[in-house]
């Protein structure tokens, strides 16, 4: 390991020794399992010697390069990175060359301040770099495979993409575990999008309902920069994605969206922060859930508008579908506008199946169970109307058992 | 065909249907015309099998006891309901949605299953029926359709469906004047001597194109007074005053024609 790294390794590793994990009195983490949370132990990357498998079951069927990374560690064997397209650099982070190290660390994202961001900080050396500097047609698939382990159950693993001004590319995450063992992985995202940049990024995440995942994604903003952020929080018995995402230059725009979909006693919890620091940025988070048996949901959607920004342009919305009567769902948006002639516009529902659509379906002869099906699945397919790769579509429908149309 | 007797219906202390009596035929066209709130839609309701309604009376079908059948057993046995307000479902295709159902009710009747391109090539032919552009059938069911087209739709679920009692309920409401002869040419093209119809409407002009065999006016939860198509032009022309104007309770009334 270099020099930066190992500054910047040992900083965390010193952080790591008064390490509190965050309570419920920690607003973002209020309805997070704390206990299991505690039971999660993570250590420096080590290769398992778990045989994986077939993991193409498990994932979306993409053409075009691939890095799997298990445990922290690169798995070439299952990586496709030979033959990479025009201005794309896709590495192991462990491996990287040093002119690249100074892009991967310390990227000036904002103070970590959570244990898991420091755990993941202190541990988490393996990873995938992207390097993009052109508009590659072929959507970059990063394949994290958490496989929990007798001295660690949890992973810790990054993942930092570099968008070079202009240009545009397709980036998915898939994150799978290996096993029913109880564990987890720890990803944090970072991502830069130059001037005028465009970056596609969607994250499925699907591990086993006996494990944790914890999410974060870091995103800066130069001007002109467009990111498509898209959220498939389907696995997991704590499935946690924390967006935050600063526009830092004029004119940048921020689209997310998720979908969320809760079976059994799984929580699945989505944090976004947009921080609007420059002028005439637009910012949308359009999220839906639907939660079944005891599930529960939490959405909790933040639009800082800080002074300077005027023209901010923002629209938050929540929509939840309620399955049973045990299921539940904690819907926050949180609004602090320090700007000018700014708008900022916030919506969030919860409802249960519309009675008058069932019946409906039903008088055109659809048998109750099915009509509702369509429904639940019409409701959650609208996060997809706009999904261009058939691959992931398929693979969505697929795992929330329906057949498309 | 459809033989309902003494059919009641309530919602809490709230009584709509008042033991109406009406048989309609194999083949035969009713009209039902009455004031807002008289009970039509109620009767439609009732007919197709919502819940949320006390029922009493009897209501059979061929036969067969409909009442106590959930919804989709009643369109399996051939009924079919056109709304007065088409629901509206986001999210669900128009054409996925109307291969489910005619393939739901083909399984309940224990008739093979039609492929999806077999039903396309019908389906377009129903929507020709109903000038129909074929471009609503990859759009969700009757989202941002507009109050006519959204009648369409019902017509074109009726074609496709090929009931053997259809319930229209102001099926005409909402449509400009050429849309309510596209309607109308539909309905007739669907009419058949196997095939019973009960068209509610609060206008003459539609019983213009859609000839009726009898009409029946509902008043107050009742059928107070039934005739031929001539009965909706005294309608046109007096209004209601000769029915409501009644002690209904107390005056003898024609019942629908056995
Ligand atoms: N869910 C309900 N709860 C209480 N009252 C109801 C309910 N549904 C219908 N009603 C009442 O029953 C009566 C009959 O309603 P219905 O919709 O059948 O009338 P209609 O004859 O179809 O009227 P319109 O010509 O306006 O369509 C009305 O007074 C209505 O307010
Ligand atoms: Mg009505």
């Amino acid at each position: 390991m270099n020099q930066a790294a190992l500054a910047f390794r040992s900083a965390a590793l010193e952080q790591m020794a008064s390490l509190t994990l965050p309570t419920k009195r920690d607003e973002a983490w209020r309805y997070a399992p704390h206990k299991a949370l505690g039971q999660l132990t993570f250590g420096p990357a080590t290769a398992t010697d778990a045989v994986l498998g077939d993991i193409d079951s498990q994932i979306p069927h993409i053409d075009g390069p691939r890095i799997v990374i298990v445990n922290g560690v690169v798995d070439s064997a299952q990586s496709q990175l030979d033959t990479l397209p025009a201005g794309v650099k896709l590495v192991s982070l462990a491996g990287m060359p040093a002119d690249l190290v100074e892009s991967a660390l310390d990227r000036q994202h904002d103070t970590i301040d959570d244990a898991f961001s420091i755990i993941n900080r202190a541990y988490g050396e393996g990873g995938a770099l992207l390097m993009v500097d052109g508009r590659p047609a072929e959507t970059i698939h990063i394949v994290d495979i958490a496989v929990p382990d007798v001295s660690q159950n949890a992973s810790a693993s990054r993942v930092v993409i570099a968008m070079e001004a202009e240009s545009s590319a397709t980036v998915v995450e898939t994150r799978i575990g290996h096993s029913d063992a109880f564990g987890g992985s720890n990803v944090r995202t970072e991502i830069s999008l130059a001037a005028d940049a465009s970056l596609e990024h969607m994250i499925l995440q699907d591990l086993p309902t006996t494990q944790i995942h914890l999410g974060r994604v870091d995103v800066m903003q130069e001007a002109g920069s467009t990111l498509r952020a898209r959220l498939f929080n389907l696995g997991s018995d704590y499935g946690r994605v924390a967006y935050h995402v600063h526009l830092d230059g004029e004119g940048a725009h921020a689209d997310l969206s998720g979908l969320y979909f809760g079976f059994g006693t799984q929580t699945l919890d989505q944090q976004i922060t947009v921080v609007h620091s420059a002028k005439n940025c637009t910012s949308r988070q359009s999220y839906r859930g639907v939660l079944d048996d005891s599930s529960t949901g939490i959405w909790n959607g933040g639009v800082d508008v800080r002074p300077g920004a005027d023209g901010t342009d923002s629209e938050q919305s929540n929509d939840n579908l309620l399955l049973s009567r045990k299921a539940e769902v904690n819907t926050m948006p949180r609004l602090e506008i320090l700007a000018d002639e700014v708008s900022c516009q916030h919506g969030a529902t919860v409802g249960q199946l519309d009675d008058a659509a069932l019946y409906y379906l039903r008088s055109r002869g659809i048998p109750n169970e099915e009509a509702s099906r369509l429904l639940i699945n019409g409701f959650a397919d609208q996060m997809m109307d706009d999904l261009e790769s058939d691959a992931i579509r398929s693979w969505i429908t697929e795992r929330l058992g329906h057949d498309d149309a | 065909m459809l033989h309902v007797e003494n059919l009641t219906a309530s919602i809490g202390d709230t009584s709509i249907l008042k033991g109406l009596n009406l048989d309609v035929g194999a083949g035969e066209i009713h009209a039902i015309m009455g004031p807002n709130g008289s009970g039509k839609s109620t009767l439609a309701h009732a007919l197709a099998g919502r819940d949320g309604y006390e029922i009493g009376g009897t209501v059979t079908l061929d036969g067969v006891d409909l009442l106590e059948m959930v919804p989709e057993d009643r369109a399996a046995a051939g009924v079919f309901m056109g709304f007065q307000y088409p629901v509206e479902i986001p999210g669900v295709n128009n054409m996925y949605f109307l291969r489910t159902a005619l393939n739901s009710v083909r399984r309940a009747r224990g008739d093979e299953q039609i492929g999806a391109s077999d039903f396309l090539k019908g389906a377009q032919d129903a929507m020709d029926l109903v000038e129909m552009n074929h471009d609503f059938l990859y759009r969700s069911v009757n989202a941002g359709f507009s109050g006519g087209e959204k009648k369409r739709n019902e017509i074109l679920q009726m074609a496709v469906m090929q009931p053997k009692l259809a319930v229209l309920d102001e099926t005409d409401s909402g449509l400009d004047i050429d849309a309510l002869r596209v309607v109308a040419a539909g309905v007739n093209s669907l009419r058949g001597p196997d095939r019973s119809m009960i068209v509610i409407t609060h206008y003459q002009r539609l019983l213009d194109y859609i000839k009726p065999d009898f009409v029946h006016v509902l008043v107050d939860g009742k059928i107070v007074k039934s005739g031929d198509h001539t009965l909706a032009l005294h309608l046109e022309d007096h209004g209601y005053a000769d029915f409501v104007n009644h002690d209904l309770d107390d005056a003898p009334l024609t019942g629908a024609p056995a």
